[in-house]
């Protein structure tokens, strides 16, 4: 699993698509949403509806962006040192900057997700 | 949006130059190898590079700057230095060399200090 | 082999050249009065001769020079007649007293034999400054 699969795990969950802590059935989409991230087949319940895809222009296709981003940075800093590695002539410099840039875009995606979770932290202490 | 973290123009064009100098590191080193050989002519920069660099630089458009090759061609102004028609000078090939170098030094601050500074603008923190 | 230092295929093949050329040289000074080498006859200067084997560089392009590795194309054995010296006391001296000696100019082989150091110590100038350029590329992103 490579790191953006693992952040894709810890992501806090999404009040509008879960629910609220105390709704019914908030632990088990929550684990759905879980389990759909790491690639388990989950059985699908009775009734179950399938989760929609994010509109564009809203903050889910924003956060969504975001991780692609990051994953094709990721992949390129991969591809450039495997080659590196291999021998073929792939520039020092071109393999070091690929680096440098995915693990600059790896630290915003960290940072927007520790955001997040105090914000939905801060959410969830407010008293009703 | 994340491409848009890495297209400041300056850091676009970083980058590039820092290509173009290790292209010309390759050609000062095929240079001085062959100050010996008859009739060897010196490889440099393609002069043309410097010029489309700059106009991109100008134009501020990191897509521009990004599709720019610096490529190696004979250096067509340096007079030869023997009977053979070696085209090679020791004295200022290596002054070149020097220079070439400083820029690279140049260059990879320059790289550095816009990463960095991209980390402290995520984080808060300074580095 | 991982691909570390640029341009150093070109400076690797001129160090072992311009090697060689300094060998030869002092060859050719060593054994510059030796009347009668192994085969009974004068030393037979050698010479050097270069030449370039282009690096071939992938993802280059067409019409591109690419930069060059300086090889020993071969190891001649000069051609000139030997100088006969008049020394009837010399051992190899045949019977009208005439030795041939080897046609080898000290001056021309020390003027090689200098040029050739200069380009060995100047190929050895490149590799150390490749060596920092990659210490500096890696520590690209490096805070302090």
């Amino acid at each position: 699993m490579d790191a953006v699969s693992l952040f894709r795990l810890v992501r806090p969950p999404n009040p509008l698509s879960t629910g609220l802590p105390d709704a019914p059935g908030f632990e088990a989409a929550r684990a759905k949403d879980l389990a759909r991230e790491a690639g388990a087949a989950w059985p699908a319940a009775p009734g179950a509806v399938a989760r929609p895809a994010p509109v564009d222009g809203t903050f889910d296709s924003a956060l969504d962006r975001l991780v692609q981003g990051v994953s094709q940075k990721q992949a390129v800093a991969r591809e450039t040192m495997a080659g590196l590695m291999s021998g073929q002539q792939v520039p020092l410099h071109q393999a070091m900057i690929a680096m440098e840039e995915a693990s600059v875009s790896f630290q915003l995606m960290v940072e927007v997700r520790n955001r997040l979770l105090e914000s939905y932290q801060e959410l969830m202490r407010m008293q009703v | 949006m994340i491409d848009a973290l890495f297209s400041q123009p300056n850091y676009v064009a970083a980058k590039k130059m820092l290509e173009a100098t290790v292209r010309r590191h390759e050609a000062i080193a095929s240079n001085l190898a062959n100050l010996e050989r008859p009739n060897y002519k010196r490889l440099d920069l393609a002069p043309s590079f410097a010029q489309e660099l700059r106009q991109a630089i100008a134009a501020k458009d990191p897509a521009q700057i990004a599709a720019l090759e610096p490529t190696l061609a004979v250096d067509t102004s340096a007079a030869p230095r023997t009977r053979d028609g070696n085209t090679v000078h020791l004295e200022s090939e290596l002054l070149k060399l020097n220079q070439n170098s400083l820029a690279h030094a140049l260059e990879t601050q320059l790289i550095t200090s816009s990463l960095l500074r991209l980390r402290t603008a995520i984080s808060g923190r300074p580095t | 082999m991982i691909n570390l230092l640029a341009g150093v295929q070109s400076t690797t093949s001129a160090l072992t050249a311009e090697r060689v050329r300094i060998d030869v040289a002092s060859e050719n000074i060593a054994n510059a009065n030796v009347g009668r080498h192994l085969d009974g006859k004068p030393y037979q200067r050698k010479v050097v001769h270069f030449d370039s084997v282009l690096n071939a560089q992938p993802g280059a392009h067409p019409f591109e020079p690419s930069p060059q590795a300086l090889t020993v194309a071969r190891v001649d054995r000069d051609l000139r007649p030997p100088r006969v010296v008049y020394n009837p006391s010399d051992p190899a001296a045949d019977a009208q007293g005439w030795v041939a000696l080897p046609n080898i100019n000290i001056h021309e082989e020390m003027v090689d034999l200098i040029a050739a150091s200069r380009a060995y110590e100047a190929n050895l100038a490149v590799v150390k400054l490749s060596r920092h350029l990659t210490q500096q590329t890696l520590a690209l992103g490096r805070r302090t």
